[in-house]
């Protein structure tokens, strides 16, 4: 797994400082290659840098990030992007979704929460990755952890669980994840209960606490704190925006 | 004659008792409407002496006739002059602009009273009764006119930016003081000048003074600075208190920056203003935000939530929690130093309603307060929309859950067994069908 190059737009330099200083970027395998304050800047940045992760501010001098995100797609559509945005403003929300984007965040930005943001990047590219490449010996091995992991995610799993289950050790797992993925085995499995409780959300009418059963949460007040942080919603009322949204379209 | 002076200074007494009694701004408006009252009363009060002592001459001594006149006419001459005032100082209110003829009105003034003090005054006896007529009389009339010719003109120059009410009031006063002075002209036996004054004074006082309209348009004012209040642009908010948590926590302050993080959230949700119902959820995290902060000021306070999850989208009044626990905070636990504990927990009652309890272990209702916020919220809707004091909240949110949800909804308090009290909030839950 290749460091992440990270490209910082925000016109306010305390934001861009923030960033670099407070969220710890090494421990999660990225590097910032680059910053820009203004959209003009952040277009040539991303010609020359060709990072792979822009973290955008909406609201930026010359060119919003909107249009900035719109214009690059054209040449580099593989590169992700994570709007960070002040603007609670639904008709952002909206183009942004439009765009493919990876993540939408609301300023104050909280950099434990990034870090879940970026981890998820990760596994997204993970997930695609591995959907296209041919496996390797050792990749065959993750493959089979996540496989498994998807398939009792419901059940108590842990590092030792897997260990029993593959007669490895529960450390060299746990580095598995971290040179294959990029993340720790927690986040990994996290993300993989909050895709599941998800799709239960949108697709079925189990109540929540059946849900946070089903995606491996025994008490569903963990349950509803752990999704609020990684989706900034509850789950009921990521329920509600979905069918409102389905209502809308 | 007499009766009718007595029945105008009855009606003036009476519009006076009530516009004194009434709340209103301090406005220069209101000021010269106060003296014009004081002032008409006591000119009424001359009136009807004169109209009695000009038809005695022979039994009154002429001294004493002589005063009263020039009371009479002193006063009516303040009077006219007050009009003038108020009619210019409306105008000033409407174009902003203010008028140049003030100093003259104020100079003429102290000529006209001057007049009137030293002016001869010469009595004429006819049948029909008697009155004054001579120098003194016919200048107290050009006085009027002065004022009259001031006044009209002031208003002909700037009709253009005035309000349809003010235009009104000032046109009625204008008629009446011309038809009135012109009778009067005519018929000098008549002595209808009190009738003038008390109808001008009246059109002012129906139109423009009228306490309820005061009281509304005060109602309107406060109303609109506290929502100019909360229209400091909020993105400037979020941006500059981001930009200052950043600072702390680069300043390796955490504890400042986790604060100031909070109180972004709890301005980003409280501004929400614009949406009159909100989901559970958003309230929720509104609350939890405010007792976050308060916690960390009063570290004694703890706070526990017990929240069917399920009932997260239902669609409530917004804002309602905040104010009913933070009315728990300032009257129930304050009092015992902040100690105590906060319980909020919504479940579900039957398949239509849901109740919200807010518990706390604070001091309780003090005697006979519970009788009266019992009262208050039963008669929610006779209660007069109060801007001030400690209920202003509970009332408010009560009155919002009758009107969005439905009059079997609402608010009330019980008495814990084991000190303290609980609020309960009835609500409809009408979860969007899945």
């Amino acid at each position: 797994m290749k460091k992440l190059r990270v490209l910082l737009v925000d016109d306010e330099i305390m934001i861009r400082e923030g960033f670099k200083r407070l969220f710890d970027w090494e421990a999660h395998d990225c590097e910032v290659v680059g910053e820009a304050a203004d959209g003009m800047e952040a277009l040539a940045q991303i010609d020359t840098l060709k990072p792979d992760l822009a973290i955008m501010d909406i609201n930026i001098p010359i060119m919003n990030g909107l249009k900035v995100i719109q214009l690059s797609r054209i040449k580099h559509p593989d590169m992700a992007f994570v709007i960070v945005s002040g603007y609670d403003d639904f008709s952002y929300c909206r183009e942004a979704l439009r765009l493919k984007i990876t993540d939408y965040i609301l300023k104050p930005v909280n950099y434990e929460e990034f870090g879940t943001c970026i981890d998820n990047l990760k596994i997204a590219l993970f997930q695609h990755q591995s959907s296209q490449k041919e496996v390797q010996q050792e990749e065959r091995t993750i493959h089979g952890i996540t496989r498994y992991l998807q398939e009792h995610l419901a059940e108590e799993v842990s590092l030792s669980v897997l260990s029993d289950e593959f007669h490895l050790s529960a450390q060299y797992i746990s580095q598995l994840f971290k040179s294959e993925i990029g993340v720790n085995f927690l986040a990994y499995l996290t993300n993989i209960r909050m895709e599941k409780a998800k799709q239960l959300l949108m697709s079925t009418s189990l109540s929540v606490a059946e849900i946070s059963a089903q995606s491996g949460y025994s008490d569903y007040r963990v349950f509803t704190k752990v999704f609020k942080k990684s989706e900034g919603v509850t789950p009921s009322q990521y329920r509600r925006d979905f069918l409102e949204d389905v209502k809308n379209r | 004659m007499l009766r009718m002076e007595i029945a105008l200074f009855l009606v003036i007494a009476f519009v006076a008792y009530i516009y004194f009694s009434a709340e209103k701004e301090r406005s220069e408006l209101h000021r010269t409407f106060s003296v014009l009252l004081v002032v008409v009363l006591f000119h009424l009060v001359f009136d009807g002496v004169t109209v009695y002592t000009v038809n005695h001459l022979e039994t009154v001594p002429r001294f004493l006739n002589d005063t009263f006149h020039r009371l009479f006419i002193g006063t009516m001459i303040l009077i006219f002059f007050l009009f003038y005032r108020y009619i210019a100082i409306l105008v000033e209110g409407e174009t902003g602009k203010a008028g140049r003829l003030n100093q003259a009105a104020g100079i003429y003034l102290v000529i006209a009273e001057l007049g009137d003090l030293l002016l001869p005054i010469h009595y004429a006896v006819t049948e029909q009764g008697n009155y004054s007529d001579g120098i003194h009389m016919i200048f107290c009339y050009i006085s009027v006119a002065f004022y009259f010719i001031l006044g009209a003109g002031l208003f002909l120059k700037n009709r253009k930016e005035i309000h349809r009410k003010e235009k009104m009031a000032i046109g009625i006063a204008m008629l009446v003081e011309l038809v009135v002075t012109t009778l009067q002209g005519i018929n000098h036996t008549w002595l209808i000048s009190g009738m003038g004054i008390t109808l001008i004074t009246l059109a002012f006082y129906l139109i423009l003074e009228n306490p309820d309209i005061l009281r509304a348009e005060l109602t309107e004012q406060k109303m609109s600075m506290l929502y100019l209040k909360s229209q400091v642009n909020p993105h400037f908010l979020y941006n500059t208190l981001d930009t200052i948590r950043i600072q702390a926590q680069l300043n390796d302050d955490k504890k400042v920056a986790e604060l100031l993080m909070r109180l972004v959230d709890f301005f980003r949700l409280s501004v929400k203003v614009d949406r009159s119902l909100v989901s559970l959820d958003d309230e929720i995290e509104l609350l939890e935000a405010y007792m976050e902060l308060m916690c960390y000021r009063y570290p004694e306070l703890q706070c526990a939530y017990d929240i069917d999850p399920d009932l997260g989208g239902v669609p409530v009044p917004n804002f309602i929690l905040q104010p009913i626990v933070e009315n728990s905070l300032l009257h129930g636990l304050k009092n015992k130093g902040y100690r105590g504990k906060v319980t909020i927990s919504v479940q579900k009652k039957d398949s239509h309603c849901m109740e919200i309890c807010v518990c706390d272990t604070g001091s309780g209702f003090a005697q006979d307060k519970k009788a009266a916020i019992d009262e208050m919220l039963r008669s929610y809707a006779k209660q007069a929309p109060k801007l001030t004091g400690n209920s202003i909240g509970i009332l408010n949110v009560q009155k919002r859950i009758k009107l969005l949800c439905g009059r079997e909804y609402g608010l009330w308090y019980t008495e814990n067994e084991n000190g303290g009290v609980t609020a309960h909030i009835l609500l409809p839950v009408e979860e969007k069908s899945k």
